[in-house]
């Protein structure tokens, strides 16, 4: 059986990320957001991008160093090695020191975890990112090295399709794991960034609705009603507050008029009353989830 | 705070007075949150380090209690987030690049080889029947070398090769310099045998049949060499001069294969688990002893590119390859009984 808050949020937001529950090692489940694919490739273009600045700075500096060997293959030889270097020490200090983020997941909002929910071991972040490279990094330079010293024809073929198999995997799972996630236990989510709003209920509650009158609704309903009253002030937030009020009035049989300019005021006092009283049911176990199916237009 | 000052039928709601309660603590965690996001965990005072897991699992008692009375979506939204923010810094990694390689060395590279000594068996003894049936091949028909070893390894090797080619091409080939054994070592990137350990390795999610016909081949090319040089009564010299790389080369081949087999092992037979969590469960073991054979190649190019052409003698070259050996034998089998992470 879903909640009543994933049946809200699949209400408010149908396009929202894929979930996916993790327990800490308090016991207590919380809910990630599995990173989507474009944000990956992103981050991960972005760290490419650093890199290969990187590569740049340092492609300079060897030529500044090694100007007299006139040996262009040994230079090559050098920076190639280098380039090794710096790319893998790079995503593993980075994923270390900033806890699960590099600078392009950072700029994306991503973060690597682990799986089951438990501490990120270095060991997993150095697995996850050594595996990169037989991922992409040697395969990619396989298959572009030029020459006869390169790959032959079929040795291409297998090691193209090895990349694109690895690049799909991760539509293949539903945690969108990359081989060195898999093999790592690890997965990337999107970093939460929600802030505290004030509370909508402030002092005491109105007591002016009667207690068949606030069971005509549910907890469902609330939520909604609670994500119109956060919505910013606008003409067509005002329009839907006006309708949301009228069809309320008609529901619960309340007869005094409530004037437009009263509207939000009249919303609040009953969203207090609605959440006062079905907190009240829950804390005696009667919990009221609300409509089954999701009301039209709400 | 004022309830007493109120009417005596006012009604507060549970939720409200909850988060009144708490708000503070949620906000320090908040903002303990933002700095170490900002200036890395280490940034933060020892006192703030101090309040840091209190305020998270405070948090968390929060959430739960949230969870079973409030219906403020809002607050359980936001309270969910935090847990998951504080969850993040604490059990998020704590090390540096060093503690995280020294960690690598000492303990997950020789507990996964531990753990995995029967698949380790099964690829040694398949590179061993390779290397039997390559030289008994090649020694009763030295046409089978051709076969066995691709051109480009054999170089200008083969059957047509004289005992002096071998000899002075190969064996007693003078140093190079230090700029060519640089060139060697830095290659080891593009090095055959690297790429046939990721295959080796990779190609155990194939249920490990082509990583143990992979394994197989190498031992065959290696018999055939032996046969070769057997053949021109260059045994025992060749072994030599193989040996000061070629054991770490083939450990780590060996390594990488006993991973693919893992894989293998665990991708046939799940037991009780899903295909994919039993991989997830062996990932961990089977990825670092390819990490480790990695770094094995590495160093089997150095001493390739270093050490081979520059001594020439024979023991002294046995001696090397079989010390580094059982150097390896040593480390790989050193107490690592500390519980698997």
């Amino acid at each position: 059986m879903i909640s009543v808050n994933d049946r809200t949020a699949r209400f408010l937001d149908p396009l929202a990320r894929r979930r996916r529950e993790i327990v800490t090692p308090e016991g207590v489940v919380l809910h990630v957001e599995i990173a989507e694919y474009g944000e990956r490739v992103g981050a991960f273009l972005l760290d490419l991008l650093f890199l290969l600045g990187a590569d740049i700075v340092l492609f300079l500096l060897l030529l500044l160093v090694a100007r007299h060997v006139a040996n262009v293959r040994v230079l090559l030889e050098l920076v190639l090695f280098a380039a090794f270097l710096v790319r893998n020490l790079y995503f593993i200090h980075f994923e270390l020191a900033w806890q699960g983020v590099t600078p392009g997941k950072r700029i994306v909002g991503l973060r690597v975890i682990d799986r089951r929910g438990g501490p990120l071991l270095p060991t997993a972040v150095i697995a996850r990112n050594l595996m990169r490279e037989l991922e992409v990094f040697m395969p990619l330079q396989a298959v572009l090295s030029a020459g006869a010293l390169g790959p032959g024809i079929w040795e291409r073929l297998a090691l193209t399709l090895w990349l694109v198999l690895l690049a799909l995997l991760p539509f293949f799972n539903r945690d969108r794991l990359r081989g060195g996630d898999l093999l790592a236990g690890t997965m990337v989510i999107a970093m939460p960034k929600r802030r505290l709003l004030d509370d909508l209920v402030e002092g005491a509650v109105d007591q002016s609705f009667s207690d068949p009158q606030l069971s005509a609704y549910g907890a469902f309903e609330l939520q909604i009603l609670e994500e119109l009253l956060r919505r910013p002030e606008s003409a067509e937030t005002a329009v839907l507050r006006r309708d949301v009020c009228q069809r309320i009035c008609r529901k619960i049989g309340w007869t005094a008029p409530v004037p437009p300019h009263e509207t939000t005021a009249f919303l609040q006092r009953f969203y207090a009353a609605q959440r006062a009283f079905l907190e009240r049911e829950q804390l005696y176990g009667r919990r009221s989830a609300g409509k089954e199916e999701p009301p039209d237009g709400g | 705070m004022n309830e007493q000052a109120r009417p005596p039928p006012a009604i507060t709601l549970k939720s409200s007075e909850f988060r009144r309660d708490r708000e503070q603590g949620w906000r320090e965690l908040e903002l303990l949150l933002e700095l170490a996001r900002r200036h890395g965990v280490t940034g933060l005072a020892p006192e703030e380090l101090e309040r840091l897991p209190l305020l998270y699992r405070a948090a968390l008692s929060s959430l739960s209690v949230a969870r079973a009375i409030a219906l403020d979506r809002h607050l359980l939204l936001y309270l969910e987030d935090l847990a998951l923010r504080g969850y993040l810094v604490v059990y998020g990694p704590r090390g540096r690049l060093l503690d995280g390689f020294r960690e690598f060395f000492r303990r997950g590279f020789p507990a996964a080889v531990q753990s995995a000594r029967w698949h380790i068996l099964v690829a040694l003894l398949t590179l061993l029947a390779g290397a039997a049936a390559g030289f008994l091949l090649t020694i009763g028909d030295e046409a089978w070398f051709s076969a066995l070893v691709p051109a480009g390894m054999a170089g200008e090797r083969g059957p047509s090769s004289t005992r002096e080619d071998l000899l002075n091409g190969e064996i007693a080939a003078p140093w190079p310099g230090f700029i060519d054994s640089f060139l060697v070592m830095a290659n080891f990137l593009f090095q055959h045998n690297t790429a046939v350990g990721i295959l080796c390795f990779s190609l155990g999610a194939l249920a490990g049949v082509p990583t143990l016909l992979l394994t197989l081949y190498q031992g065959l090319s290696f018999g055939a060499f032996v046969a070769l040089h057997y053949d021109r009564g260059l045994a025992w010299e060749f072994i030599g001069w193989a040996s000061i790389h070629g054991i770490t080369e083939f450990g780590a081949v060996i390594l990488c294969s006993a991973g693919g087999l893992l894989v293998a092992e665990k991708v046939l037979f799940p037991g009780r688990f899903s295909r994919l969590d039993s991989l997830a469960r062996c990932g961990g073991t089977a990825a670092r002893m390819a990490v480790g054979a990695m770094l094995m190649f590495f160093v089997a190019a150095v001493l390739e590119g270093g050490f081979r052409q520059f001594v020439q003698s024979t023991p002294l070259r046995l001696c090397i390859g079989l010390g580094v050996g059982a150097v390896w034998v040593l480390y790989l089998s050193r107490p690592a009984s500390e519980p698997e992470p």
